[in-house]
């Protein structure tokens, strides 16, 4: 089946892991940067992920994400934190027109790397993993075959969606419509788009829902096959339970340290 | 107009390579058929003459210019092309809208514009659809609809590729009265077809295509006679030609009528044939 992801994935240990384990991480890791007092776990982590990225051999459009989305959203909200937060005393830097704090700098910085953790750690699962793999991982575990289908068919509607896009943009430009042309011409050329791209994916759907079920999808009281073997081996075992072992750390030193019994994070002279 | 292809290459973004060294000069007003099994590079060669897509080696001039000069949206002036999908195309919420698009681009003024709305509406046979959604046309009128929406444009050089689909006679007869218009108009009209029936009767001149190579150029004659070039194309002669040429008839037939008078020439020259022909007179096609 065609998606987003059915080839050209590169192999490495990370396309090899099971995509439950991969999973589990991404849950393990973003609740660990969740729970830690301030950023620096979140950082170690994120700096974790670009090695990971470049054995995976994604590290380029890793990076373009990460950035693509890590620049943005880290300046609007050492703007908004930084220099608006009310927990704000010490000052750190004088911009003129405001003043940036350092609590309200540090409280930015948690929440900057806690989204790119998840988003980098999903961005790489999503990379790494044939999404037919994945269903079939599900099912494995006893998710029913028709929500498999459901997850495969929506992956698809994307992709399958901007294919008939570019398609249908050529056919624009082969009748006369400037790429370059203005900003209202070109949206008023895209959005009578979106009505038949999606009437179409739709109709597409429920043709590719019919013939399966003529293939004898619906089908009840079978145990049904399927073709991907989803292997769990024994490095998925070990990889798992160092998820988990390490969420659990988390949990407990980033309670511990809240509480004021331990103290972890770094004393930035403020409190995050 | 006059289209020149120079050592045309392309190559697919994952590798495939679909054209493998193209010259080919397409000119003057007689309608010209690629023909060619599936894969052989019609619809990619098509999709060169405006532009969408730009060669990976070689060069296209369209009446001397490089066609490199500009952009699709500027060659859409002079070529028109047709999408293979017509829901490739269609977009708009109306068959008017979808006529009117391309004009409009092409800045065609309201009066020209609702005046081709009116001869092409008729020539494709949607003048009373005008107002439908092309969602609710037929898989043929969708089509027609599609050929309506790059006609209106009124370009010197028209691109239909695959017009000839699941499509019954009307539709062919509708087809081939367009590509007669275009003809009797001076434009030049390229048709990608599988339909060697309809290629045989509507097209003086033929190109052959096979793995990304033209294998044959000429006239219909020329082309539909080299049996062996065909046949190693994946390409079968309309069933009337093969027949004449497996009793012997002179030179290839195209058409019942062709085909009674060859028979009758070679029976009046007392050529030994193996069919009676009178019997053929009373088969219509
Ligand atoms: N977008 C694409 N990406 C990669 N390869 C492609 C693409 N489109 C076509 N091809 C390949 O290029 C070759 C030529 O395709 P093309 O569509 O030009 O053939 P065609 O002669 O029009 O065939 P048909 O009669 O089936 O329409 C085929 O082998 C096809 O698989
Ligand atoms: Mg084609």
């Amino acid at each position: 089946m065609p998606g987003p992801a059915s080839n050209g994935i590169p192999d490495s240990p990370l396309a090899r892991m099971h995509p439950m384990a991969k999973i589990a991480g991404v849950c393990s890791l973003g609740l660990a940067t969740l729970v830690w007092p301030d950023f620096t776990m979140g950082l170690g982590i994120v700096v974790i992920l670009f090695v990971a990225a470049a054995l995976a051999r994604v590290l380029r459009p890793f990076t373009g994400v990460m950035f693509g989305f890590g620049i943005p959203i880290t300046l609007m909200l050492l703007f908004i934190q930084g220099c608006y937060s009310p927990k704000n005393t010490k000052v750190i830097l004088d911009l003129g027109f405001a003043e940036l704090g350092l609590e309200g700098s540090l409280y930015a910085a948690k929440i900057v790397v806690t989204l790119l953790v998840f988003l980098g750690s999903f961005y790489l699962t999503n990379k790494t993993t044939y999404m037919g793999r994945l269903v079939a991982a599900l099912t494995q575990i006893g998710v029913p075959s028709k929500i498999g289908y459901l997850i495969l068919a929506s992956l698809n509607v994307v992709p399958q969606m901007q294919r008939r896009i570019a398609v249908i943009e050529q056919s624009q430009h082969a009748r006369g419509l400037e790429t370059g042309g203005g900003l209202i011409s070109r949206t008023r050329a895209f959005l009578p788009l979106l009505g038949p791209v999606v009437l179409s994916s739709l109709t597409d759907s429920q043709e590719r829902g019919m013939t399966l079920e003529t293939r004898g999808f619906g089908i009840r009281r079978v145990r049904q096959t399927s073709y991907l073997e989803v292997v769990w081996r024994r490095s998925d075992t070990v990889m798992t339970i160092l998820f988990t072992v390490f969420l659990v750390l988390a949990l407990v030193l980033g309670c511990l340290s809240r509480t004021g019994l331990v103290t972890f994070a770094i004393q930035w002279g403020g409190r995050a | 107009m006059k289209i020149d292809l120079e050592h045309l290459e392309y190559v697919y973004p994952h590798g495939h390579r679909a054209l493998d060294g193209v010259n080919l000069t397409l000119e003057g007003d007689q309608p010209v058929a690629l023909i060619g099994q599936n894969g052989a590079g019609k619809t990619t060669l098509a999709k060169h003459l405006n532009g969408i897509l730009r060669p990976t080696k070689g060069r296209i001039l369209i009446d001397g210019v490089d066609l490199a000069t500009a952009n699709t949206a500027q060659w859409a002036r002079k070529v028109g092309y047709v999408f293979q999908n017509p829901d490739d195309q269609l977009f708009l919420d109306s068959v008017r809208k979808e006529f009117a698009f391309g004009p409009r681009q092409l800045g065609f003024d309201q009066d020209l514009i609702a005046r081709r709305m009116e001869q092409v509406a008729g020539l494709v046979g949607l003048a009373d659809r005008l107002d439908d959604h092309p969602f609710d046309l037929s898989p043929t009128e969708k089509k027609f609809c599609a050929i309506g929406s790059v006609l209106m444009m009124d370009t010197g050089t028209v691109v239909f590729d695959e017009p000839t689909c699941g499509q019954d006679k009307a539709g062919d007869d509708r087809l081939a009265a367009i590509i007669a218009r275009l003809r009797g108009q001076g434009r030049l009209c390229i048709t990608i077809s599988h339909d060697m029936k309809f290629v045989a009767r509507n097209f003086p001149r033929v190109v052959l295509m096979q793995h990304g190579r033209v294998l044959l150029d000429g006239s219909r004659e020329e082309v539909f006679a080299r049996d062996d070039v065909l046949e190693q194309a994946y390409v079968t002669p309309p069933p009337i030609t093969r027949v004449a040429r497996q009793i012997g008839l002179d030179g290839p037939v195209f058409t019942v009528s062709a085909f009674v008078d060859a028979a009758w020439r070679a029976k009046s020259g007392s050529r030994n044939l193996s069919l009676d022909t009178t019997r053929a007179k009373g088969v219509k096609q």
